[in-house]
């Protein structure tokens, strides 16, 4: 399984001598930057937020550090689950039969985490473009629904093409469609071999390009035309990589590399033409707005998204603390519910609302299956009319520009204001992806302030300021049936309980947990609580193992299971820590309780949380009794 | 207790009843073909939010319900329209009541109505589908419910097909009335007619797209537990009574082609109308009906397989051979019909032998060859013919078989094996003893006259087909025996054309049945090239010792083993042991190189002893007659006279005596010492045959008698040069009855020694064995050289156990016996 030291140094002098020699891309290159730093330092604490933090910022998930640490092997090294999937899930490499590939998976401290290292060997993580280059070629061949816009003719065969690829990967092509954006079709040199134009096209639309182009005579003039096409469309590269051979280690680099021009300059356009030509208007005009099937940025269907009044309004209520938790009024974070009236109910509607149009077109949007079924069905939107079809998306302008450009260029970097939106629409949508993405950037950042690793945090403390709304969360979860989002929300609470414990909403949630079991029938434990117990016992449990106090935990329950002792509160009091705790204790129950006793204070903060613990345990039980009473 | 959250989220049951209307409207739209107004983003978002606010369940239901209501009135209507009285009856199978014609156009009508209220379900429901698509996704996968999708189809099948077909409570279903059509038109289509195959076949795939039940399996659908059961009953019932029809009315060989043809047309009727999983399933019912069931009534037909066999249909063979082969791998049927036929004809042949070896020689048997010139040769070469004849007959025969074989049956190897047991079984069927000796005869034959200017592959086929009636042959050593009989005649009178064909054929012998069989045939050559050196040597030796005499005699040499050789049967007929042993009395100077030549040999090969038989050479004697008067001029004639060695003695007599005295017989006698009978013929071959009459008779009459009186021939003339003097002999074509039995003796004999060898070597080898295994064994080693007769060995234990050999043992339960060492 693991491969022998001295082949590992002999494989590394060899790596080394080709890096130095130039042939060979370095992956992990020397990164002494601050930024980068701050990185490995995360990685090393096991600091998700700050880790999707700089992710997001772009630094090189794949560089290494003076000491030539690369972040995963500081990640599975010091044992973060969490980060490791973190750094996998966003292209960090770990592979066999590489000097760091086999250092990481040698470093990894569990088994657990070994093995999930290993399951995103190359085959899994390599290049995040793939799909997107993927489904670019596979334009080339997809026949239903047509979206092909322009085609070019030559000598023998005619290729359907889109004007926006190749206004977008050819500077050539994009100066001719400029100066003649409604052309039909194109006609070129017919001196060139159909060959040669076939490894054109195939490369503008981000196939790899076969080195192997027959023999002999036939290939010298296949090349030549090569060389001309690629001089004619200014697309140097394309000649140039035809004529690099190469190892397999090589060619991939220079794929990825490829793609990688491929998927920006693909951005550069989207930004420039996509988005720069998005219209905002009144929500009433939206519907009149006239666009010619002839247009500047080729686009064949019109996207709306409707700005919602309440949803501006909500935002502005954010930053309240937390402490006085908005129980009433809508919550911002279940989408569906305030924005999916106002334009079918004029009477919410304010007057100023603006929708925003974004010119789209339909060979992208095919990424989704919403679309794809939406442009092959014989419904309106897959009929051809004189203007362009306006399809109005149920989300906000902001989600669904993120939505476009994870379309079109597979980029997904939003904020956590919007995550949950995000999630929603993309499931909408059936982007997998896009919602995967959302429910990662929601678990990773939706700790808030309290970023540090929170085994280390054994007493719930928490910063004042809430970044989002657990209980949508939760529910978003169950709803876009992201399972992440559930686990997360479960060990945000455990690590919380003590706020959260005595609210009411927190008990619909417990019971609506109990409920989708119910209908499920698979189980008769409420999950929600079966995996609250679970991270409470795993916030505790470093404690009580570092203090040997695990005997002390099998013995003392019985007596701290009374649930209407009230003594152990005031131990609660006593904590120098545990204010907050004590002074949602002090709200919740009757005042008198907690003067009654202090005589049986316990010593030191082991013994506190150790009954705290039992005093949380007690109060989940007493919830559920009371909730299987009610129903 | 009801926060905001929940009632965005659940509270909202107006919401959900308007949504609903929206969406049924617009479910009906696109029921009626005017989807292309809706917009899809509008419909999905609809069912989305439905499906999002937990009511997943209650859309589900109410889109099934929609579903259920639209097919059962307004499809099942129009569909029920399509219903005719034609069609009704048409199903009930009283044909009789409407033509054929108005229950085409109307089972038409009514697949095309179906067809297309299918396509239409299927269609709409698609676009349901694909509107419905997040309901599918979420709420069908988590409740683990069918797609929408596949219970509309279930629908179609329990609202539509399953319904009945008029308001009548026992109306068939529509399904039934279906099935009763497309039954209906490809009866119409067996009968010649042509019918719409796409449109049965768009109705086929509707039935396979279709489940019994809700689950998808594989057996369940429609199309294997509704239509496929009633369409094989149905061509049941069809082919069975065509066959009857076809037996009645029709030949063998036309039947074989009917029935061929209709099993292309059902396989090529699920093809392209039904469907291809029932191909097997028909073709079992075609050929169970027109096949199996009525294979032995095929065969047994007046025009069956002994009518195609007697009149070379190898067209019809071969069809009937892959029908049998269909029903039966085996092709049992077939293959004892033909076993049969061959037994039958097989023993015409024998009998056919028989009558021409016993009846009187027809003119038409001397004009074909082999003219007799005595009478007593005739009965001997009617013999020959008859030979040959049957060989002649059984090598058509098995041709016939063989091209059948190969161009009718496949080159099918059990086949193959069974015509060659039936083959075995005539050529030694109890009634007919002679096959070993024909077939002998028949090689002879060849050997000396039938291959003359033949080409290498025409010799080569002739040894085939000898080698191949070799093979059937049971009693091998019947046929050794015969066969070295002729060879021996051949070799030592020179008759042979080709030394190289004998010894091809040895070789080829010696392929098929192994050394052992070869072994004496080779020791008869090597002695013949043994003796050719003695000669040669002997002549040097000669030439050696100096005495030149002209008048010495030359000396040509073949000294053979004796147990070699079959010498027994070399003798005349009739002659004992003792006239046998009788030494010719030879002429001094031949005496002399005899002795001589018994020095030579012994001092070569000491201890051997030499056995002078006379009576098997012959000699050249240069004979000078007197002067006489003939056409050309006096001259003196010289002959030279090719006579048998007997022959050589009796004329060196007449060199003694003055050419006017003559000699009686009894004197040649006294005077040689020459056996009666050998003597006899030679006489008569010198003094009676007219072309070489040497010696003149007194009395001149046909028969030699003791007192005749012989005397040299002066006048003697002859045409040519070298004069060949015939031997009356005994004749080397089939045996007299006589020899027969002779023969059959001596083999018995043999067959004894080889009995013997056989048990003892076998109970050597097992100490203990009981009487059945001893018996079993022993046929089964001596069954390549004969078939041993049963009570033969048991006569042969018998005598081992008096020679004390074996002894029985008492004690056993079964009698068994004891190797004594």
């Amino acid at each position: 399984m693991v491969v022998k030291k001295h082949d590992l140094e002999a494989a590394l002098y060899a790596e080394k001598q080709d890096i130095n020699a130039g042939r060979l891309k370095d992956d992990n290159p020397l990164d002494l930057s601050e930024t980068f730093r701050v990185f490995c330092e995360a990685c090393r604490r096991g600091d998700l937020k700050v880790c999707q933090e700089k992710i997001t910022e772009g630094v090189n998930i794949n560089a290494r550090d003076r000491f030539d640490y690369t972040p995963l092997i500081l990640a599975s090294l010091c044992g973060h689950f969490e980060v490791v999937q973190l750094l996998l899930e966003s292209g960090a490499l770990c592979e066999r039969d590489t000097f760091q590939g086999e250092r990481c998976l040698y470093n990894a401290l569990n088994d657990r985490i070994r093995n999930l290292l290993l399951s995103y060997d190359y085959s899994k993580s390599t290049d995040p473009l793939q799909p997107l280059a993927a489904h670019i070629t596979s334009l080339l061949t997809r026949e239903h629904p047509k979206t092909s816009d322009v085609a070019l003719v030559t000598a023998d065969k005619t290729f359907h093409l889109h004007k926006f690829v190749l206004s977008a990967r050819s500077p050539y092509f994009a100066k001719k469609l400029a100066a003649n954006p409604d052309s039909t079709s194109f006609k070129l040199a017919n001196t060139v071999p159909p060959q040669s134009f076939e490894v054109a096209v195939r490369y503008l639309y981000l196939q790899e390009v076969a080195a192997d182009l027959g023999d002999g005579e036939e290939e010298q003039a296949v090349l030549t035309g090569i060389d001309k096409l690629s001089r004619q469309l200014e697309i140097d590269r394309l000649f140039e990589s035809i004529l690099e051979g190469g190892d397999r280690r090589l060619a991939r680099q220079r794929r990825t590399e490829e793609v990688n021009r491929g998927r920006d300059q693909l951005h550069t356009w989207f930004q420039q033409n996509v988005l720069r030509h998005k219209i905002t208007v009144a929500t009433s005009k939206a519907d009149s707005v006239r666009w010619d099937r002839n247009n500047g940025v080729f686009a064949d269907v019109l996207l709306r998204a409707d700005e919602d009044a309440d949803e501006e309004e909500d935002e502005a209520e954010r930053p309240a603390p937390p402490t006085v938790r908005q129980t009433s009024g809508p919550l911002n974070g279940i989408p569906i519910g305030p924005m999916s009236y106002p334009s079918r109910s004029p009477s919410r509607t304010r007057s100023s609302r603006k929708s925003v149009l974004f010119p789209a077109h339909r060979a992208m949007l095919l990424r989704s299956e919403f679309f794809s079924t939406m442009f092959s069905s014989s419904f309106r939107e897959a009929q051809s009319t004189l203007y362009l079809q306006i399809i109005p998306i149920d989300c906000s302008p902001a989600v669904l520009e993120v939505v476009l450009t994870y379309l079109y260029t597979e980029k997904a970097d939003f904020g956590l204001s919007i995550a949950i939106d995000v999630l929603h629409a993309a499931d909408m949508l059936f982007i997998e992806k896009l919602k995967a993405r959302a429910a990662v950037i929601i678990s990773t950042l939706g700790n808030g302030g309290a970023s540090v690793v929170e085994a280390e945090n054994p007493r719930g403390e928490t910063d004042i300021e809430e970044v989002v709304d657990i209980y949508d969360v939760v529910r978003a979860g169950w709803d876009t049936r992201v399972h992440r989002l559930e686990e997360f929300g479960a060990r945000y609470i455990a690590y919380r309980l003590e706020r959260f414990i005595d609210e009411e909403d927190f008990a619909e949630l417990v019971r609506e947990s109990a409920n989708r079991i119910q209908a499920r029938q698979e189980t008769d434990t409420v999950e929600l609580v079966d995996d609250i117990r679970y991270y409470l016992s795993e916030r505790f449990r470093l404690r009580f193992e570092d203090a040997g106090l695990d005997e002390m935990m099998d013995e003392s329950p019985e007596p701290h299971l009374q649930p209407s002792d009230p003594g152990y509160i005031d131990t609660c009091d006593e904590g120098s820590e545990g204010e907050l705790y004590a002074a949602d204790m002090e709200q919740m129950l009757a005042g008198g309780a907690v003067r009654t006793l202090d005589g049986e204070v316990a010593g030191d903060e082991f013994t506190q949380d150790a009954i705290n613990y039992q005093i949380l345990l007690g109060k989940i039980d007493r919830l559920l009794d009371r909730l299987r009473l009610d129903a | 207790m009801v926060s905001s959250t929940t009632q965005g989220l659940h509270g909202d049951d107006v919401d959900f009843e308007s949504t609903w209307t929206t969406l049924a409207s617009s479910f009906k739209e696109i029921h009626t073909k005017n989807a292309s107004k809706l917009s899809y983003e509008e419909l999905y978002r609809h069912a989305y939010r439905i499906v999002l606010k937990k009511k997943g369940e209650v859309l589900y239901g109410r889109v099934r319900d929609f579903e259920k209501e639209w097919l059962s009135q307004t499809v099942a209507a129009s569909i029920q329209g399509l219903v005719t009285g034609s069609l009704r009856s048409g199903a009930h199978g009283s044909a009789a009541v409407t033509t054929a014609n108005e229950r085409r156009e109307a089972g038409w009508r009514f697949l095309k109505g179906l067809k297309e209220a299918w396509q239409d379900h299927q269609l709409c429901m698609s676009m349901l589908a694909d509107v419905l698509m997040y309901m599918d996704r979420v709420y069908c996968t988590d409740h683990r419910r069918p797609s929408i999708f596949i219970t509309a189809m279930n629908l179609f099948r329990d609202c539509i097909l399953l319904s009945k077909s008029s308001s009548e409570a026992d109306s068939l279903t529509i399904l039934a009335i279906l099935n009763g059509i497309i039954l209906d038109q490809i009866q119409m289509e067996r009968d010649g007619d042509i019918i719409d195959k796409h449109l049965i076949k768009s109705c086929v795939y509707m039935l396979e797209g279709l489940y019994e039940a809700d689950q998808e399996v594989e057996e369940q659908r429609l199309y294997v537990t509704s239509f496929e059961t009633d369409f094989l009953n149905a061509s049941r019932e069809f082919y069975r009574k065509e066959g009857e029809f076809l037996l009645r009315e029709s030949d063998a060989g036309a039947y074989c082609r009917h029935t061929q043809r209709r099993i292309t047309e059902e396989q090529d009727r699920c093809r392209s109308t039904l469907s291809e999983t029932t191909t097997p399933k028909i073709e079992q019912v075609v050929e169970d009906e027109l096949v199996r069931n009525k294979l032995r009534e095929l065969i047994e037909m007046e025009s069956g397989v002994r009518h195609m066999i007697d009149n070379d249909r190898s067209a019809d063979l071969r069809l009937m051979y892959i029908l049998n082969s269909k029903v039966d791998p085996l092709k049992k049927e077939l293959t004892s019909a033909i076993q049969q036929r061959i037994k039958e004809m097989g023993a015409e042949i024998n009998a056919a032998a028989i009558a021409a070896s016993q009846a009187q020689p027809a003119p038409a048997a001397d004009a074909e060859g082999d003219k007799p010139k005595a009478p007593g040769d005739r009965a001997l070469s009617q013999q020959t013919v008859a030979a040959l004849k049957w060989v002649e007959d059984v090598l058509n025969l098995k041709d016939k078989y063989d091209s059948f074989w190969k161009f009718s049956f496949d080159s099918d190897q059990g086949m193959q094996k069974a015509i060659s047991s039936s083959f075995t079984d005539f050529i030694n069927s109890a009634t007919f003893t002679r096959s070993s000796e024909y077939i002998s005869l028949f090689i002879d034959e060849n050997m000396k006259k039938g291959i003359k200017g033949k080409t290498e592959t025409e010799v080569d086929q002739v040894l085939e087909k000898a080698i191949i009636l070799l093979q059937y042959v049971q009693d091998k050593d019947m046929f050794e025996r015969y066969y070295k009989k002729h060879l021996c005649r051949r070799l030592l009178m020179n008759k042979s054309l080709s030394n190289d064909v004998e010894k091809q054929m040895i070789s080829r012998m010696k392929v098929e049945q192994g050394n052992n069989f070869t072994l004496k045939l080779e020791a008869m050559f090597k002695d013949m090239t043994i003796s050719e050196e003695l000669t040669t040597g002997f002549k040097g030796h000669v030439a050696k010792l100096g005495d030149a005499d002209a008048a010495r005699a030359e000396l040509a040499i073949n000294v053979l083993t004796s147990m070699t050789w079959p010498l027994e049967t070399m003798g005349s007929s009739g002659d004992n042991e003792e006239s046998r042993k009788m030494r010719c009395i030879f002429p001094p100077a031949i005496e002399r190189i005899k002795k001589s030549f018994e020095k030579y040999y012994s001092d070569k090969h000491s201890g051997r002893q030499l056995t002078w038989l006379a009576n098997m050479g012959s000699a050249d004697l240069r004979a000078t007659f007197p002067k006489v008067q003939t056409k050309e001029g006096i001259k003196e004639r010289k002959h030279e006279l090719n006579v048998s060695t007997y022959a050589m003695v009796i004329l060196l007599l007449f060199n003694d005596i003055p050419a006017s005295q003559s000699i009686t017989f009894e004197e040649i006698q006294a005077k040689t010492n020459i056996p009666t009978s050998d003597l006899v013929r030679n006489l008569q071959s010198l003094a009676v045959a007219p072309k070489t009459r040497i010696l003149i008779k007194e009395p001149m009459s046909k028969d030699v008698k003791p007192t005749d009186r012989f005397s040299f021939n002066e006048g003697f003339s002859g045409k040519f040069h070298k004069i060949k003097v015939g031997v009356v002999t005994a004749g080397n074509k089939v045996e007299t009855d006589k020899e027969r039995q002779s023969t059959e003796e001596k083999n018995n004999e043999s067959r004894g020694f080889c009995i013997d060898a056989a048990v003892v070597r076998i109970m050597k080898q097992r100490k203990e064995l009981t009487h059945q295994q001893l018996v079993t064994e022993t046929l089964s080693q001596l069954a390549t050289q004969f078939k041993p007769d049963i009570n033969m060995i048991k006569k042969k234990i018998e005598s081992l156990i008096e020679r004390e050999y074996l002894e029985r043992i008492d004690e056993a339960k079964v009698p068994s016996y004891r190797y004594l060492a």
